[in-house]
């Protein structure tokens, strides 16, 4: 038994070394080849063979590092110089044909490199794309199925087909029929070219559009009507299908960005709603929160200097690698909750405890703070953006039925949900929720009753602020971090809690997530709506061009309808009643 | 202590500090203008101008001056404010009577002093790529008109088979207009309109007067915009042409990067990141994704060398309050300052004057300097011929020169001329 193993063994490394040889050789006969349709022939042979040695080569050639040793009265020699250089500059040639070296030591500057057009190149990708078809690695197969139905070349067609019975992962298989159907589309053959558009009907292919419809422009195709027709109903397919991974995007981005107004609103809905302080550094406590996070990647990686005020500070680094630097973020969480909240801590006994019955002086004070920790964030982290990583963990994506979910997104979204259900349970679980409850209803009767309102509202401030900490470390994943980030955010958070309803948590997370849905559905289809009124009379026209900057566009319209709205229920949509709040 | 001999000490102060302050004696100096943000939004990028500047007129100094007079920088704040542009432009003009100023990054800046410089018969250089349509005989334009920087980024996504071309820019009027031009060059290139993506807004006539998608500055949710992308491209050799401008480039290539988009599926061509703004852009997040300049700083020329080891060492050296030493990179608006100031020097003297109309006619004659980027060539419309580099970024934030474009002529009306 262990004999006939051995022998299989040997025999397969046998075989694939007799392949690795061939690759090799066919790229060193190809390369000093006479003429370029030579060494494209040459190569084409490579087509749909898997063998590790092709990329490195292909690699050295498109990079001129493919040299041709020309020894005088005998046919060039292709090598690669490898290994360290010598004082001369000269290093080991390595024949391309066997891949042992020829003896020789070379000077890289007094050798051709072997040639290369962009045909040759094509060629060349073209073998990578099939050598990847084998690849294990899942995206790399998806993207060189995708390059391959692209291209629509015929060569590769038995290549695919081989491939196909091989194949068990759905996705795969799913780009496996796509890229299959793309290249038939190509086929002289109406036969298959119709069973390739009912292929692509069926498995509703978004890539399908152009090539669909570069078809049709094609007068063979004119001349079959069964080939129009397959073409009509193929698109028609591909086109409802369209419209649902749209919807189905415009869901999850709605979300995604309600989720993000909940995080970003929630503390807000704290110190604001909750608390009566019109809370102008709000934004700026989301930025302490997003520097946090710089601050903890560095520390992970290989630490900081600043310059705070002309001190300079170094943070040492712990150099750490691979998981552990990547599980930064996880640290930056928490930590940036408690920041922000010690910022919070800070704000509330300097400044805000004294103007706690002075609305509009609280206002001015926390504006005045607001540019102050601005100006302090620009003295001590420069005025550049700085740099935030996305954790490898974070950077990906899912695609279910085409729609794309990105992780961050849905990371966001997962932690807004734990949030909020965290920021409920304390506030009324707990028996500092309801602390912070009565005191926040009705400050004067709490005292008499015993509770210490200072300290409650030293809290309650530090907790809101705090969640504004948290909401800066997940906006360090999404955009820019600078001294201005809390700026762009400040006026959201308002909204948010002003259509909300002051003094509702429930009512900010709804308006949270109707502003964001409201703002990505307009976005995504104010063009279509303007479209059909298009060729209405003076406005149509107009219409049409702003909704062109749906971005801008969707915006205005947000804020038209919470006017609009507020107009209507001056007191949001969850009026908190309450007899001490008249 | 009394009073007296404190307003005595007090003048005496005065005095020594106005003698440190003077310069020597008039005759010995020419006085130019540098006229840059230096607080507000654009102080970012425009202070590395003012240093560049700076370190340009320490060389030409260090080496006898221009027409054997030193330079004497009047260095004012335009502070990102548009109309205050116009009244330090009127200030460096009339009072303190400058024979040229290198100034101005965002054309609204341009645009707004552009008057100020017609009346005075003053002189302008301003270095910033912008989009064109104009061409005063009081300012040189040692920027890359659209034809040095737009047109041939296309002419290259072209030849590499991108048949699909996605416009989205910041709104404001460079990316608009450059993307109208973009849209007409394009047409005449032979790619159809369906081709062309992110929308056309349409006159009461029906004729395009805007192509491509549009932000404002400090637009942060991108979702939306990269899913459009995201099927635009699904079919392959699509590109998309970027003229976003400074921060909102940050959200956007991260929501680029996340929905799965690579160089390699839809590369993108920005044409305002150059190596400066990777100081404060996330370039692991770029890799592969092009730039379109008139300079790299990977550039091999001796000159180049010599260019970023002395502005390096000037930097190292300089006193300039508050002045950024660390991470410094030397980018195309950079090099064209410098050019242009060497630029100025060669005119003042081939004309042997200061004069601006003695200058200007020596620029119309054609001068040349061969600076960092190559040589570069006066022309009669007050533009610069100069090479073109193709580059892709590279995770350090510099970028690997792809293809050159020797000696392009500087065409600002551009508008209706691709047929």
């Amino acid at each position: 038994m262990r004999k006939k193993l051995f022998i299989i063994t040997a025999f397969l490394s046998l075989f694939s070394s007799l392949i690795a040889e061939e690759a090799r050789e066919c790229i060193a006969r190809a390369a000093i080849a006479k003429s370029e349709k030579n060494q494209g022939e040459i190569l084409n042979e490579l087509m749909g063979r898997a063998d590790d040695s092709i990329l490195p080569l292909f690699d050295a050639w498109r990079k001129d590092r493919l040299y041709l040793h020309e020894p005088a009265g005998a046919a060039a020699i292709p090598v690669l110089l490898e290994g360290p250089k010598d004082a001369k500059g000269a290093q080991e040639a390595i024949s391309v044909a066997t891949g042992k070296s020829i003896g020789l030591r070379l000077v890289g500057d007094n050798l051709n490199a072997a040639g290369h057009s962009a045909n040759l190149r094509r060629v060349m990708k073209a073998v990578l794309d099939l050598t990847a078809l084998s690849s294990p690695d899942r995206a790399k197969k998806l993207s060189a199925l995708a390059a391959i139905g692209q291209g629509q070349q015929a060569e590769k067609l038995p290549a695919l087909e081989r491939r196909l019975p091989l194949e068990t992962d759905p996705a795969v298989v799913k780009a496996l029929r796509e890229a299959l159907a793309l290249v038939r589309l190509k086929s002289p053959d109406a036969e298959v070219k119709l069973a390739a558009l009912r292929e692509l009907e069926s498995l509703q292919s978004l890539a399908s559009t152009d090539f669909i419809k570069t078809m049709q422009k094609d007068p063979a195709v004119l001349k079959d009507p069964r080939l129009v027709d397959a073409a009509r109903t193929a698109l028609l397919a591909v086109e409802r299908h369209r419209v649902a991974v749209d919807f189905g995007g415009t869901l999850f981005r709605s979300l995604s960005l309600g989720s993000i107004l909940v995080i970003v609103a929630l503390g807000l809905a704290i110190t604001f709603g909750l608390m009566g302080v019109i809370n102008m550094a709000h934004g700026e406590m989301i930025a302490i929160g997003a520097y946090t996070t710089y601050v903890v990647q560095n520390v992970f990686a290989n630490g900081l200097a600043l310059s705070p005020f002309g001190f300079s500070l170094n943070i040492p680094g712990m150099h750490t690698t691979g998981w552990w630097r990547e599980s930064y973020f996880l640290f930056a969480l928490p930590l940036s909750f408690l920041a922000a909240a010690a910022a919070g801590v800070l704000l509330e006994r300097g400044v805000i405890r004294f103007l706690y019955r002075r609305p509009l002086e609280s206002l001015l004070a926390t504006w005045g703070v607001s540019l102050l920790l601005q100006q302090i964030l620009k003295l001590t982290f420069g005025a550049n953006n700085v740099q935030v990583g996305s954790p490898a963990y974070l950077s990906g994506n899912w695609i279910v039925g085409d729609v794309l979910l990105g992780w961050n997104r849905v990371f966001v979204i997962g932690f807004a949900t734990l949030i909020v259900i965290g920021v409920w349970l304390v506030l009324s679980r707990t028996s500092v929720g309801l602390l912070i409850r009565s005191v926040t209803q009705n400050r004067s009767m709490a005292a008499c009753m015993g509770v210490r309102t200072e300290r409650v509202n030293m809290l309650t401030f530090a907790l809101g602020s705090g969640l504004a900490g948290l909401a800066g470390a997940f906006l360090s994943q999404i955009g820019n971090v600078g001294p201005a980030l809390g700026q762009s955010y400040v006026v959201d958070s308002f909204m948010v809690v002003v259509v909300g309803g002051v003094g509702d948590l429930v009512g900010t997370v709804i308006s949270g997530l109707g502003i964001g849905t409201f703002d990505q559905f307009t976005q995504q289809y104010s063009p279509t709506v303007a479209g059909i009124f298009a060729n209405v009379p003076f406005i149509g026209g107009g219409l049409q061009n702003l909704a062109q900057d749906s971005a801008v566009f969707g915006k205005i319209l947000v804020l038209c309808a919470i006017i609009l709205f507020l107009q209507w229920r001056p007191s949001g949509l969850f009026a908190a009643r309450s007899r001490s709040l008249d | 202590m009394s009073t007296t001999r404190i307003a005595s000490l007090l003048s005496v102060g005065a005095l020594a500090l106005a003698s440190l302050v003077s310069p020597a004696r008039a005759e010995e100096t020419v006085k130019v203008g540098v006229l840059h943000s230096l607080s507000g939004t654009m102080a970012i990028s425009e202070t590395s101008l003012r240093d560049v500047l700076l370190f340009t007129f320490d060389e030409i100094n260090a080496k006898g001056g221009v027409l054997g007079k030193k330079i004497e920088p009047v260095v004012v704040d335009g502070a990102s404010n548009w109309p205050l542009f116009a009244e330090k432009a009127k200030q460096l003009l009339e009072q303190d009577k400058v024979a040229v100023t290198f100034g101005c990054w965002t054309s609204v800046s341009r645009k707004s002093v552009l008057p100020v410089y017609e009346k005075n018969n003053g002189l302008l250089f301003y270095p910033v790529q912008y989009e064109g349509e104009e061409e005063s005989k009081n300012v040189a334009y040692t920027a890359e008109a659209v034809n040095q920087q737009a047109t041939p980024a296309v002419d290259y996504l072209l030849a590499q088979g991108v048949k699909k071309f996605y416009l989205l820019g910041s709104d404001y009027v460079y990316p608009q207009t450059t993307n109208l031009v973009l849209l007409e060059y394009l047409l005449s290139k032979g790619v159809p309109l369906e081709n062309i993506g992110g929308g056309f807004r349409k006159d009461a006539s029906g004729k395009i007067i805007s192509a491509g998608k549009y932000t404002p500055f400090g637009h942060t949710d991108y979702q939306q915009i990269v899913a459009e992308i995201k099927q635009f491209s699904a079919g392959g050799s699509a590109a998309v042409v970027s003229t976003l401008n400074g921060d909102t480039n940050v959200p956007f290539f991260k929501e680029y990067a996340a929905s799965g988009l690579t160089a390699e599926t839809c590369p993108v061509v920005s044409f305002s990141i150059s190596e400066d703004e990777f100081r404060g852009l996330p370039a692991d997040k770029l890799v592969g994704q092009l730039g379109c300049w008139t300079y790299f700083q990977t550039l091999k020329s001796p000159a180049n060398t010599k260019f970023v080891a002395d502005f390096q060492a000037w930097l190292g050296k300089s006193t300039v309050p508050g002045i950024v030493k660390d991470g410094r990179v030397t980018c195309s608006p950079m090099v064209l300052s410098y050019d242009g100031v060497y630029l100025w020097k060669a005119c003042v003297e081939k004309a042997g004057s200061f004069d601006v109309d003695k200058v200007r006619e020596a620029w119309k004659s054609g001068v040349s300097f061969d600076g960092p980027g190559g040589k570069v060539t006066t022309q009669p419309n007050m533009h610069l011929t100069k090479n073109v580099f193709i580059g892709e970024t590279k995770a350090d934030g510099q970028f690997k020169i792809l293809k050159a474009f020797d000696n392009v002529y500087g065409e600002p009306w551009l508008k209706g001329k691709f047929k």
